[in-house]
């Protein structure tokens, strides 16, 4: 992942309201977290409220299923091959997907349980759901058919999926499930998002080993379960506290930053945030907007610190931190030179102009 | 004597004690709130009037696990401003925790430690 991946995903969802992609294990823990912070971003959308426990039923049961197809293959592919999960809004209209590896042999069975599925009207999927309720048809797998009935109930839509080869014995399998507000159903969204694009980002984050991708309003209240996730996942990554906590720190400044000094819509502060890593490094990208005539002063300071030498950066740090607290100036830039101390190669920005008002700014961090 | 200063920590927002009537000093947690200052400045106007007449030994605790560095400059006010109990003749002195595998939290105490006059002992948590 270079700096211009930030781009990339942020040119393909830049109208999405909120973003979330997630590649990575699928565990309990981050299932919930990934819940709570859909549930904060749900909350924040004109209309969506209504639709919330709806949409986190329809995501535990894509959890779910990851996690019980996940269980038919063995630990160690498991561990190679993560699992894939999106939410997206934009309008009123929250999107839902997942993607997970499931065995050859099986993909006849999901896929004729989907057609029926998909073929029956409301009623019709009533009578099926109290039949195999009854039953316990139509899967072998402990009631994944109950699941699908059930999304394709909440949703009041026909279930996107496809598949897609991973190897001799295994392909990913893809869901996609669109909610909206009862009054506003229009064919015309499924183009907007359709399910290929969960395919490419999934394949994109693979390529780059990219974990986690969120774009929307960095508010305390919505970087709270973005940094849980974020933690948890480090856990997993990283041996040693102290190169967690570091890359968590760098994190926490960066979503600061953003919400402190991005510029404003609506009261928002609109950034994207990207995390991935390679095989012994920690990578942070972050975009935001930020206001034209701000972009000299943070060009200068940034400039500045890749001019430093560790000893310098220091001695930097400590006038800063001796300074006395200015309200006006706030922490005068200290986030940026303690992130400077703790990175193994120079900060990587660009400003791009957009228009009279704002630039788009991106930064990338290596720890 | 002095009213105690206490705050409820939080996921963003370190617990913190202090009780002069039970000569406690305690901060404890995580701290990176969304507005530092709303947060730290009324703790600092209490100590300005605390160290006016302060205890016979202050011994102030920090046991952190992560603060951002906003609330480290403010870590740093916190301790300047206690500096002032030096000149009154009374002791002060603090102890900063950290666990033996993080360097974070153990680096930031030693900046600390070189920053300020007030004894200051780093102690590792096996």
């Amino acid at each position: 992942m270079d700096i211009n991946t930030t781009y990339w995903f942020y040119d393909r969802i830049k109208t999405d309201n909120l973003c979330l992609l997630y590649n990575g294990v699928i565990s309990d823990e981050i299932t919930n977290k990934l819940i709570e912070l859909s549930d904060y971003n749900i909350n924040n959308v004109e209309g969506l409220s209504k639709m919330k426990k709806k949409a986190s039923f329809l995501m535990a049961e894509c959890f779910q299923n990851i996690i019980r197809h996940g269980e038919m293959i063995n630990d160690l592919e498991k561990n190679k091959n993560n699992s894939f999960f999106l939410t997206r809004n934009w309008d009123d209209i929250y999107c839902i997907a997942s993607g997970n590896l499931v065995v050859k042999k099986n993909i006849r069975k999901i896929e004729d349980q989907l057609k029926v599925v998909n073929s029956l009207n409301k009623d019709e999927l009533r009578d099926l759901y109290l039949h195999v309720l009854e039953h316990h048809e139509i899967s072998g797998k402990g009631g994944a058919g109950l699941g699908l009935i059930e999304m394709a109930r909440k949703s009041g839509q026909k279930l996107q999926y496809t598949f897609e080869d991973f190897d001799k014995y295994m392909s990913y399998f893809y869901n996609q499930i669109l909610l909206q507000s009862e009054d506003s159903i229009k064919e015309s969204h499924t183009t907007h998002a359709p399910i290929s694009d969960a395919i490419i980002f999934h394949k994109k984050m693979k390529e780059e080993n990219i974990l986690v991708v969120q774009k929307g309003d960095f508010a305390q209240e919505s970087i709270l379960p973005v940094l849980k996730i974020v933690d948890n996942n480090l856990k997993s990554v990283f041996k040693s506290s102290s190169s967690k906590k570091k890359v968590f720190h760098i994190i926490v400044e960066l979503l600061q930053n953003i919400s402190k000094h991005g510029f404003k819509n609506q009261k928002m502060s609109e950034g994207i945030i990207l995390l991935g890593k390679s095989e012994s490094t920690y990578i942070i990208n972050a975009g935001n907007f930020i206001e034209n005539n701000k972009v000299e002063e943070l060009k200068n300071h940034l400039q500045d610190l890749n001019k430093l030498s560790i000893e310098n950066l220091k001695e930097f740090y400590f006038s800063k931190l001796k300074e006395r607290y200015d309200p006006e100036k706030r922490g005068a830039g200290i986030g940026l030179i303690d992130i400077a101390r703790r990175t193994s190669e120079p900060l990587v920005f660009n400003f791009e102009k957009i228009d009279n008002d704002k630039s788009f700014f991106t930064i990338h961090i290596v720890v | 004597m002095f009213e105690r200063y206490f705050c409820e920590g939080s996921e963003d927002k370190p617990k913190i004690d202090f009780n002069p009537h039970k000569n406690i000093f305690e901060i404890t947690g995580n701290s990176f709130p969304e507005e530092s200052s709303k947060f730290f400045i009324p703790l600092i106007q209490w100590l300005e009037v605390y160290t006016l007449n302060p205890n016979e030994q202050t011994h102030l605790i920090f046991r952190l696990d992560y603060f951002n560095s906003l609330s480290g400059k403010f870590i740093y006010e916190i301790l300047f401003t206690l500096q002032k109990v030096l000149q009154t003749g009374k002791k002060i002195n603090i102890s900063w925790y950290f666990n033996a595998d993080d360097t974070f939290i153990e680096e930031k105490g030693e900046e600390f430690k070189s920053a300020i006059e007030i004894p200051f002992e780093l102690v590792q948590i096996q």
